[in-house]
């Protein structure tokens, strides 16, 4: 009595007076709110370097599209027609891109500025991504504790909290659809399986809401779109196909479809294309089997079996045939290069170079894996074989996600994002597991008391091996996060535009992107067109605010064809291209001067390549590009139509004459390391408009045709 | 119309067909689809796609200051490169890290076992579980030198 009332009077003493179940739920709570907060926090690297900008090239679309539907509203968004891009065609905006991320920023701004929290759409836009993966970090808890158990559950958050995999696309900055599309997903799989195992309508409604939201979100929900249709099929094969299962996928398929169907980019995919025949087949032998099962139910054995028989070859034949002759006639479409290029991985290689080019779309090698996910590289098989041992329907489902998810992150390295997820849910199952198994070993009384208690005598010290298990357990969770926070701070949290570099002297900042953008805009007419290489198009729109010809969009391989053929033909090739484009400014990214190895010239061999792949650039081989010896040089010994073409001559005027390490001779460029071949040449048909400060971006003016026609 | 499908069934004839799925196909055993995963797992992650697509050599070489052509085995500073030998390794360590400690459960779950058996389990599925994370760190190291350095 005395105890309790000491107790009493210090409150946070309280504790200990509290049942284990209010401690443990307490525990909880505690642990995944500090993982939601962490999981915020350690997106935070590149905001507090650099300010709060937006990285890298796809997230300013985005960026521009939502500020324009923050000013404009929806009605106006949806029937955009964007005529500042890919001039002269034009692009209709509205109708091809996935509207979630916009909106859901655009709500948000609206929701804090009701509130008179005047934010700019621009720090709603950076900190977006964070805040989902505080979200995500809940639904993995929630799922995860569907599956398996709640340890599960908060091994899992506290995971997917800091696994780098997950961080590269969701960092501050980083606005892109995959921020909130992990979120959808894993809100997607959770309602599937708290319906798989309920069976109620009102999980698979819900289950069907977040598949629209996911839909609206990402082009990767066609992922979902097979996987649930796979796990399905799976149950059916293993006998464990029940009534729940039906209710579940029946509405989700239904009310998922037509609600997928309200995005005009899907518009009417969901009937249309190979890639969602899956779905439909199984909705269609869910039916089927459900059917069966019912007349099973009425008619006798022999009975059932003739019919079943006869009914089964006919309605096979009929399919059969009614797949092929809607296939060969065209009318469902076969699956198309981004997601062929998944089940066949060289398709890309040799037939679409744009794909192949996008240096995320690259296989994955052994080190990216063990980069973007550590320890969850060993703990992954663990956490499956948990899941085998006690196979039940959501287990399976859970092991289709991660084999399924396993080879897709093999053949392209951007979709490691999605297994990460998977990674951490698996991973903490085994790591849970394992801890859990070992701590009930551990037995912390004193020597004395266990001599007496002779346990088995076939399991010998007992508690010190779980104890050591038990310690290598935490041993590895302090390694992985030791390992996250680096691999964020050093690999993940560079904006891309801003680049830094340590010398001797301290750190140099280079805003020259920014600084070439903010100089388009503020010293060119408005209605100027920049042309330039695809991958800055949406940097110039959103910052510049200047039409450009094309950009990263990439829709028409021809138009890209044709900068491509402008940028590698001789300056007097060129300039009809540029002319028939109307185009008033070139901008180059040089990094000769600076060492930065992202610029122009090193990936001017796809400027061939693809400027080659259509019939008005025939001309134009990759082979004449490099010496007899078949070496890509920019010194003397540099085939000759290489010194001369259009992208060498704007990269290198003017610098024959710059020292630019000491013990080099003048024009010697620090990428390639080699002294350039082409030093003192003049330009015809344009003249150097601006170069930035570390001459990284440079601009040139096409000069308007003679009066009379005569240049000279 | 029933004469002719009459007349027709006095020239055509019913094939017997009796079919039935051969009796050797069965629904394999959990633990059995699990060695096929691992086996697919092993394959993926020693990034095997990648030596197919981008046809990488298997081991790399360089010159040394007296000339001489020295290996090399894991190709330097590129997070997402590697050759066919470094890949391979790096996947047997996580299958031996992962083998650990499915032995740490083989060991708990089973309660009669003989002493030495156990002992003998115990010892190799902790060192299993320890060399394998080790080994990848080191792994790491080399190939990046500026890893968890300042």
């Amino acid at each position: 009595m005395l105890q309790s009332k000491v107790l009493m009077r210090h409150p946070m003493l309280k504790w200990f007076l509290m049942s284990h179940e209010k401690q443990s739920y307490v525990l909880q709570l505690a642990i995944l709110s500090l993982a939601m907060i962490l999981s915020f926090c350690t997106r935070l690297f590149s905001v507090i370097r650099f300010g709060s900008m937006i990285h890298e090239f796809d997230p300013y679309f985005n960026y521009r599209t939502t500020k324009y539907l923050a000013e404009k509203g929806f009605y106006e968004f949806h029937n955009w027609f964007d005529d500042r891009a890919w001039y002269p065609l034009g692009r209709i905006i509205g109708g091809t891109i996935y509207p979630g991320l916009m909106v859901t920023s655009t709500a948000l701004y609206h929701l804090l500025n009701t509130f008179n929290f005047t934010v700019d759409i621009r720090e709603v836009c950076v900190f977006l991504a964070p805040l989902f993966s505080s979200l995500t970090t809940l639904v993995t808890f929630l799922m995860t504790r569907e599956l398996h158990s709640t340890g599960a559950g908060l091994f899992a958050a506290c995971c997917i909290s800091i696994v780098p995999g997950y961080i590269s696309r969701s960092v501050a900055g980083s606005y892109d659809n995959e921020g909130i599309a992990i979120f959808c997903m894993l809100l997607t799989y959770y309602f599937w399986i708290k319906s798989v195992k309920t069976g109620s309508l009102c999980w698979s409604a819900c289950c069907a809401l977040s598949y629209f939201y996911m839909v609206s979100a990402w082009g990767g929900y066609v992922f979902l779109v097979n996987l649930i249709p796979i796990h399905v099929l799976c149950l059916m094969l293993t006998g464990r196909f029940h009534h729940k299962i039906y209710v579940a996928y029946s509405t989700f398929y239904c009310l998922g479809t037509v609600l997928s169907m309200q995005i005009s980019f899907v518009g009417f995919q969901p009937v249309q294309t190979s890639e969602h025949m899956g779905a439909l087949g199984v909705f269609g032998l869910c039916q089927i089997y459900s059917f069966v099962e019912y007349v099973r139910s009425k008619l006798t054995k022999e009975n059932f079996t003739a019919l079943f028989r006869t009914i089964l070859m006919f309605s096979l034949g009929c399919f059969a045939l009614f797949f092929a002759v809607l296939t060969l006639s065209g009318k469902v479409a076969p699956w198309t290069g981004r997601f062929y290029s998944l089940l066949d991985p060289s398709y890309a290689k040799n037939n679409i170079p744009i794909i192949a080019s996008v240096s995320e779309h690259q296989p994955t090698a052994w080190s990216s894996f063990y980069f973007d996910l550590h320890v969850l590289t060993i703990m992954f098989p663990v956490g499956l074989y948990y899941c085998f041992k006690n196979l039940t329907d959501h287990n399976i489902f859970v092991i289709l996600y991660g084999v399924t998810s396993i080879y897709f992150a093999g053949v392209m390295v951007r979709l490691m994002l999605v297994l990460a997820p998977i990674m951490c849910i698996l991973g903490g199952i085994g790591l849970s597991s394992v801890a859990s198994t070992y701590v009930r070993n551990i037995d912390l009384t004193r020597k004395e008391d266990k001599k007496s208690k002779k346990s088995a005598d076939n399991y010998p010290i007992k508690s010190e091996v779980a104890l050591v298990v038990v310690c290598i357990v935490g041993a590895f969770m302090m390694f992985y996060a030791q390992h996250c926070v680096w691999v964020t701070s050093e690999a993940y949290s560079s904006p891309s535009i801003v680049l830094s570099a340590e010398t001797a002297h301290g750190r140099i900042i280079f805003d020259d992107y920014r600084e070439a953008y903010w100089w388009l805009r503020r010293n060119t007419p408005p209605d100027a067109k920049v042309m330039s290489w695809w991958d800055y198009g949406y940097q110039i729109s959103a910052i510049a605010n200047r039409t450009v010809l094309v950009d990263n969009n990439t829709w028409n391989n021809t138009h890209i064809s044709r900068v491509g053929q402008a940028m590698s033909s001789p300056e007097e090739r060129a300039y009809p291209i540029m002319r028939e484009l109307d185009v008033d400014y070139v901008l180059v990214i040089f990094g000769g001067l600076s060492g930065y190895s992202s610029d122009d010239i090193n990936k001017f061999l796809w400027m061939v390549r693809i400027g080659g792949s259509t019939p008005s650039g025939e001309h134009i081989k990759e082979h004449d590009y490099y010496t007899p010896q078949g070496e890509f040089r920019v010194d003397k010994l540099g085939s000759k139509t290489l010194l001369n073409c259009l992208m060498y001559k704007l990269s290198y005027y003017r610098f024959g004459s710059m020292y630019t390490q000491t013990g080099q001779p003048s024009g010697y460029d620090r990428v390639r390391n080699a002294e350039i071949g082409n030093k003192d040449f003049e330009l015809t048909y344009l003249e150097e408009a601006y170069t930035t400060e570390h001459w990284i971006v440079r601009i040139y003016k096409v000069k308007k045709p003679d009066n009379r026609g005569n240049l000279v | 119309m029933s004469d002719i499908i009459f007349n027709l069934y006095k020239f055509l004839e019913c094939p017997n067909l009796k079919l039935r799925c051969p009796s050797w196909v069965k629904t394999p055993s959990p633990m059995f689809v699990f060695t096929v995963i691992m086996i697919f797992y092993f394959g993926i992650t020693s990034g095997v796609i990648y030596d197919i697509v981008l046809e990488t050599p298997s081991i790399g070489s360089r010159v040394d200051a007296q000339g001489h052509s020295r290996p090399v085995a894991f190709l330097p500073n590129r997070i997402n490169g590697q050759y066919i030998m470094e890949g391979l390794a790096a996947s047997c360590m996580f299958a031996l890290g992962s083998g650990g400690f499915i032995m740490l459960d083989q060991l708990h779950s089973r309660q009669i076992m003989p002493r030495f058996t156990r002992m003998l389990l115990t010892g190799v599925a902790l060192l299993s579980a320890l060399v394998a994370f080790f080994v990848c760190r080191i792994f790491v190291k080399i190939k990046i030198p500026a890893y968890l350095a300042k």
